[in-house]
């Protein structure tokens, strides 16, 4: 499947500059491009320096709210136009969001469009933050922290200017999103570029749990969770004992029923214990899920399922209590001892 | 069982920012009272094709009891009862692919 990297972030923030010379480096060369640009008249395709037929913009409103079907027409028929031979055959979509985008609705429509399924995968999410001006946007745009909730990764932009980056920006960014990566950026220049879109679903997870242990340790000296920006937070849920597939089932079921759009994003290997030898891979934003994916075998000796929650004003008490009281009904019914 | 109903009844009024509280009663019935309510859950008998009952009372009404299948059927009519913002939302799971995927012609796979 052909990975999906969606390059989302605050207006001015640095978006373009990077995509301009993302696509200039010879691994990129194979990459289509979508930019969304939110306005009458588009300019971005000119910054970005390119016009062939791999490169489409959307200017006829914000992906997350008007051209999202035009997003998937999009793609659907530069996937058509590449399996003809008539564009080139790209290796991967890279779609710039506008800078006022929440990415969690254009995440859905990749997500369930019939026409995409089985040929794309969402393979990143990249938010650009700039350092100089992060602070007050964090502070005072919603559509910013979400931005910054849903990444795979945070690329800080315009450090130059600030000497670095600020504590408080750092300490905004911890609240929001404690797991993704942060890296710098300079005029576009991303060393860690080539990693783009490389992982697998079920890696990735692995990473995310791992980097949210390690959050969880730093922080393990402050018990007092409510500074976190909008209520935004983020937690690992862990089980050593493999799930009953339909324990399964019911928590995710009652999770988008009950938290549905505060849920920003959900990531989970699990052990279901129909099939523990093979983890399952659970990949959610707000109420919409992927089907399960399966990996062919455990990415490392920590079999243990790892469910990882971002989201807005859901406490990770709430959560465990509710995967608790399932598995407890699931194993009463099915007669095991709880 | 009821320890952790208890637990999860207690973390969700919490959540939903409701002032109301919860409790379980020396015969397993759980009680939570709020915004002038009193919602008490029982286990159903083992004979019935459902495993809970909620029985809600509210002063000058008939009280109504409901049968609830599992803890997250409660759990739903319990919020019904306390947050009267609440709009449930159904779980939508991306289609998967009806065919099996093209040979591609970069590898990519």
């Amino acid at each position: 499947m052909i990975p999906v990297i969606l390059l989302t972030g605050f207006l001015g923030s640095g978006k373009t500059t990077l995509l301009a010379r993302l696509i200039r480096e010879p691994e990129f060369a194979r990459t289509a491009v979508i930019i969304n640009e939110f306005g009458e008249v588009g300019l971005d395709h000119e910054l970005v320096g390119r016009s062939d037929e791999s490169f489409v913009e959307l200017t006829t409103g914000c992906l997350c709210c008007k051209v999202r079907s035009d997003l998937v027409e999009t793609i659907v028929e530069m996937l058509a136009r590449r399996d003809a031979g008539v564009v080139m055959v790209f290796e991967r979509i890279v779609i710039e969001t506008s800078g006022l985008a929440d990415p969690a609705p254009i995440l859905h429509a990749l997500m369930t469009a019939p026409g995409l399924s089985g040929r794309i995968r969402l393979a990143d999410i990249v938010t650009t933050i700039d350092a100089a001006t992060g602070v007050v946007t964090l502070a005072l745009e919603a559509v910013s922290m979400k931005q910054v909730a849903v990444a795979d990764r945070v690329l800080l932009t315009k450090t130059d200017l600030t000497a670095g980056v600020p504590v408080v920006l750092s300490q905004q960014l911890d609240a929001l999103n404690a797991t993704a990566p942060r890296e710098i950026v300079i005029d576009g220049r991303w060393p860690g570029a080539a990693t783009l879109g490389g992982m697998r679903d079920g890696e990735e997870v692995v990473h995310l749990a791992e980097r949210l242990d390690l959050a969880a340790a730093a922080r393990a000296h402050d018990a007092d969770d409510r500074h976190h920006l909008d209520g935004i937070t983020s937690f690992v849920i862990r089980r050593s004992a493999p799930l009953a597939a339909v324990a399964l089932t019911l928590f995710l079921e009652a999770l988008a029923e009950q938290c549905g759009s505060d849920l920003l994003r959900l990531k989970g290997l699990v052990a279901v214990a129909e099939h523990p030898e093979q983890p399952a891979v659970v990949h959610g934003v707000q109420h919409v899920f992927h089907p399960l994916t399966w990996f062919e075998r455990w990415p490392s000796r920590d079999h243990d399922t790892r469910i990882v929650c971002i989201a807005r004003g859901v406490s990770r008490g709430f959560v465990e209590a509710l995967l608790s009281a399932i598995e407890a009904e699931v194993a009463e019914v099915q007669g095991m001892p709880d | 069982m009821q320890a952790l109903l208890v637990r999860l009844l207690a973390e969700s009024v919490r959540q939903w920012r409701v002032p109301a509280r919860v409790a379980i009663d020396t015969d397993g019935a759980v009680r939570v009272i709020g915004l002038g309510r009193e919602i008490v859950v029982t286990r159903a008998g083992d004979d019935l094709p459902f495993r809970w009952f909620v029985k809600v009372t509210t002063p000058g009404q008939a009280a109504a009891q409901r049968p609830a299948l599992s803890v997250v059927s409660v759990l739903r009519q319990v919020r019904l009862q306390l947050d009267p913002a609440y709009e449930k939302q159904r779980i939508r799971v991306a289609p998967p692919p009806v065919l099996p995927p093209l040979a591609d012609p970069s590898g990519v796979s």
